[in-house]
């Protein structure tokens, strides 16, 4: 017993040290899983406010240049408009158009902080909850796809960008239509990979990646990036370098989609599955 | 005593803001540099902390780091890491009179050379468990050597930077 005291008395800094290790380890390692606590502490309205402030103060001397891509996106969009376009037929059959319903719905945000030189990137956005943002919308910027929303607290919300290493979408070539997956391993901010496309679909750098539409997180054929080189030296598949249209580094307006299916689409497809595992069991 | 506490306090509470809000937004080469010069709030406990405390202390700022940047538990574990080998450090570099129970480790009471080898080796330490921690490829080993090795350098001269502008004789009890 004093043996084992005397013991204890020569090594409790080694034993604290192994326990303290222990605990920061095991939240280490709890918290790296998708859709954890982690992301609510990211977005927890304490930091996300020190961060907004600091965001406020750095967007305040960059007002010129958000102002300028501000009003290129104006007026693309007031371009789009319907009174801009020419009616090519004059008689038209009723007023209301119910042949179409929307489906997204587009919501602003700022961001408040965002990293873009670690293996795991965050950004956080100053809309949570009350907001109406909701995990698992999609988040792009001017046009190109940003990310998607892990977790919201009352006024913040956590999106994992493209460049996250669990990052996983579904796109396609513009020119083919071929589908893939867009997904980015470290390193340059900029340029992520596209991985499962077949070498028999011709792919050349220059060709423009857009969204496939299959994921309930962002409408079909919103820019991603353009095709910077393609690698064919292994297997059966391309590994397709894609410059990315949205710039990590500079993001401070974004833009919240809501799918206004997904709960429809999600649950039918959770219906399908279910029939079909009961179905298999039998 | 009292005032020691404060003053560590909201020394720590300063560099992990000043982390969090200012030296984290530099990026220099895509991040091939990366300092965390808050581990500097660490380094600067004064020699009568009790051993136990110092690693104690380490679990508390990088957790608190932890809130503010990267998954938690990544700065907490390197920072334990560090308070656990600070008093080591501290005992192989001990001058032969000992030191000044009541003095902190500052480049003005125990010179440059002492300073540089003590901060060096501890933040060493540090950025080679964060980083081995937070990723560590084969693929990239030298990158990741070069990432490292830099890192350390690159905070050792803002630590260094910063001992010579705030202590000076006028405010020494800072």
């Amino acid at each position: 017993m004093k043996n084992i005291l005397a013991l204890l008395r020569r090594f409790y800094l080694f034993l604290l040290f192994l326990a303290l290790q222990g605990l920061a380890l095991s939240l280490l390692f709890r918290n790296n899983r998708f859709h954890s606590a982690e992301m609510v502490r990211h977005s927890s309205d304490l930091v996300g406010s020190v961060y907004s402030r600091r965001s406020q103060l750095s967007e305040y001397l960059r007002l010129g240049e958000i102002n300028d891509q501000l009003s290129l996106e104006n007026a693309l969009l007031r371009s789009a408009a319907s009174e801009n376009y020419w009616q090519l037929r004059t008689e038209k059959d009723s007023l209301r158009d119910t042949t179409t319903m929307q489906r997204y719905f587009y919501r602003t945000a700022k961001v408040v902080n965002a990293s873009v030189n670690r293996e795991k990137n965050y950004i956080t956005i100053d809309r949570g909850m009350l907001g109406e943002v909701r995990a698992d919308m999609g988040v792009i910027a001017g046009g190109n796809i940003v990310g998607v929303v892990r977790s919201a607290s009352e006024h913040f919300a956590v999106v994992m960008p493209v460049i996250h290493s669990d990052f996983k979408a579904s796109v396609r070539l513009k020119r083919s239509g071929a589908f893939g997956s867009l997904v980015w391993r470290g390193g340059n901010a900029q340029l992520a990979d596209v991985i499962d496309i077949p070498k028999n679909i011709p792919v050349a750098s220059g060709d423009t990646i857009v969204t496939s539409g299959y994921s309930t997180y962002f409408p079909a054929n919103i820019h991603v990036g353009v095709v910077e080189w393609v690698d064919d030296t292994d297997n059966d598949y391309h590994l397709i370098k894609v410059r990315m249209g949205a710039d990590f580094r500079r993001l401070d307006h974004v833009l919240v989609v809501s799918d206004i299916f997904k709960e429809e689409q999600d649950t039918l497809l959770n219906k399908v599955e279910q029939q079909d595992a009961a179905n298999s069991k039998r | 005593m009292l005032q020691t506490v404060s003053v560590n306090i909201v020394r720590v509470l300063f560099l992990v803001l000043l982390q969090a809000l200012v030296v984290s937004r530099v990026q220099l080469f895509d991040g091939l540099i990366f300092p965390w010069v808050y581990i500097f709030a660490i380094l600067m406990l004064p020699f009568e902390t009790p051993k136990w405390f110092v690693m104690l202390v380490g679990f508390m700022v990088g957790l608190l780091m932890d809130y503010f940047s990267g998954p938690i538990g990544l700065h907490t574990s390197a920072c334990i890491f560090l308070g656990f080998l600070q008093p080591i450090v501290q005992k192989i570099l001990a001058p032969r009179e000992g030191y000044d129970l009541t003095q902190r480790p500052t480049v003005q009471r125990m010179g440059l050379a002492w300073y540089v080898t003590y901060a060096g080796v501890l933040t060493l330490a540090h950025h080679s468990w964060f980083f081995v921690m937070e990723v560590f490829r084969f693929s990239d080993f030298l990158y990741q050597v070069l990432h490292i090795l830099l890192s350390t350098f690159a905070t050792l001269v803002l630590m260094t930077i910063g001992q010579y502008l705030i202590y000076n004789s006028k405010n020494a009890s800072l």
